[in-house]
């Protein structure tokens, strides 16, 4: 049996540790919304380019699927863009991910795959296993990540491609539905799908475009990659700081509950030792007289 | 005066501009392009450079990055990378980086571990940072 030091003890650490949880779930609180408001201000942008993609499709008509970027690489790898967190405590956000990843493995037998990493905790679960790590994507901090950070990545991965390595490019992320749903998610970057035809929205017929419709269709193609980039890291995050506010939230009410029902142990035994006493000291004044 | 133009400048932080104008001068690929109140539909690339504008409070410029425009009904969009207004510019680093960006292309600085001299790339910064420049002093003017 615990003695009232030790029961003392151990109160005051689930204190500590409840003040500890609570402060990480306010920071989380704090970044999330920084993160949702980046994500709600990067979404004109990534809208109109989608767009203009879109139209420019139209435009060009049904030769979109030979342009470069849309035809299926030459090579046989995969490259995969991993996007976890550098750090723990959030959850089951990172084993979630690589779950996935591990479901996408298993039933693509035989593929091989090269790594762009995202967040050292997907590194040091790659490296654990020795899969190919091609870049480990640590410049700005992942939290620091802007869009001139995406771009940069995304030309890392267009330059993979066209190098004639890989067969296609695969994009694995955390995609934030709301504050209590983000579903891991696998998409393909390139080759572009030709799903971008299926959102054609014709152009007015008689717009002008200059220099013309291909130039400019090939100079918009890695501007949307970018924002598709972009958008990933960052609902990755917002899921990141969502999963962990969570998590420390859960942490926090535990160790509420413990610390509850200890100070009732701790209560119950001071009442017992002090009862005790009374006795031993009523049973010595009876004994007295 | 015919009809009215809203200009709106999109980047991928911000809306970085949203305002009425009567005329707009951007920086298209092959050359400056005009574009006044009910212009025909049009989707033209641009270049690193200034767009000028005209609103009732006189002309401004604003710094844009490459990028797109489009006009589409009565909105002229401008779709770029980097949209600032010359109070924005912080002038010093501009200036850095220009020198770091000729320093490049004159192969005089010294390269980080596994960094090749891309000159295309100092290029662009090059450009980037004189138009940042002349953004400043035009509206210092």
């Amino acid at each position: 049996m615990a003695s009232i030091r030790d029961l003392r003890n151990r109160i005051k650490s689930v204190g500590s540790i409840r003040q500890i949880t609570r402060a990480m779930e306010m920071v989380a609180t704090t970044k999330l919304r920084r993160f949702q408001d980046k994500a709600v201000a990067s979404r004109p942008y990534a809208q109109e380019i989608a767009g203009l993609v879109g139209r420019l499709a139209a435009a060009l008509g049904d030769d979109v699927s030979d342009r470069p970027l849309f035809r299926p690489g030459a090579g046989t790898r995969v490259a995969v863009l991993l996007v976890t967190s550098d750090r723990g405590l959030c959850g089951a956000y990172n084993s979630n991910i690589l779950r996935l990843l591990e479901q996408w493995r298993q039933s693509n037998p035989g593929v091989e795959a090269d790594f762009w990493v995202y967040g050292r905790k997907g590194y040091q679960y790659l490296q654990r296993r020795s899969r190919p790590i091609e870049r480990f994507l640590v410049d700005p901090v992942l939290e620091q990540v802007d869009y001139r950070a995406a771009a940069r990545t995304s030309r890392y991965l267009v330059e993979a491609f066209t190098s004639g390595k890989y067969a296609k490019v695969l994009v694995f992320y955390t995609a934030f539905e709301s504050v209590v749903r983000y579903v891991p998610t696998e998409v393909q970057l390139l080759p572009v799908a030709s799903t971008i035809g299926a959102e054609k929205t014709a152009m007015a017929a008689d717009a002008l475009l200059e220099p013309d419709a291909a130039t400019i269709f090939d100079r918009i193609v890695p501007r949307y990659l970018e924002t598709r980039i972009y958008n990933a890291l960052l609902e990755s995050l917002t899921s990141e700081y969502a999963s962990r506010r969570v998590s420390m939230k859960n942490a926090t009410d535990a160790a509420k509950d413990i610390g509850n029902l200890l100070k009732k142990i701790y209560n119950r035994k001071r009442q017992e030792n002090i009862t005790k006493e009374l006795l031993d000291i009523v049973g010595g004044a009876e004994a007295v007289k | 005066m015919a009809g009215t133009l809203t200009l709106r400048v999109i980047t991928p932080e911000r809306i970085a501009l949203d305002t009425l104008v009567q005329s707009v001068r951007v920086p298209g690929a092959d050359g400056s392009l005009g574009i006044l109140p009910r212009h025909a539909p049009m989707v033209a690339a641009l270049d690193t450079g200034l767009l000028h504008f005209h609103t009732a409070d006189g002309e401004a410029v604003m710094f844009v990055s490459g990028g797109f425009a489009e006009v589409r009904g009565e909105t002229l969009r401008v779709v770029t990378e980097a949209g600032e207004r010359p109070d924005e510019i912080d002038e010093a680093r501009a200036k850095e980086a220009e020198q770091r960006a000729r320093e490049r292309m004159a192969g005089t600085r010294p390269l980080g571990e596994g960094e090749a001299v891309d000159l295309a790339r100092a290029e662009l910064a090059l450009r980037r940072a004189l138009w940042r420049q002349r953004a400043v002093e035009y509206s210092s003017q």
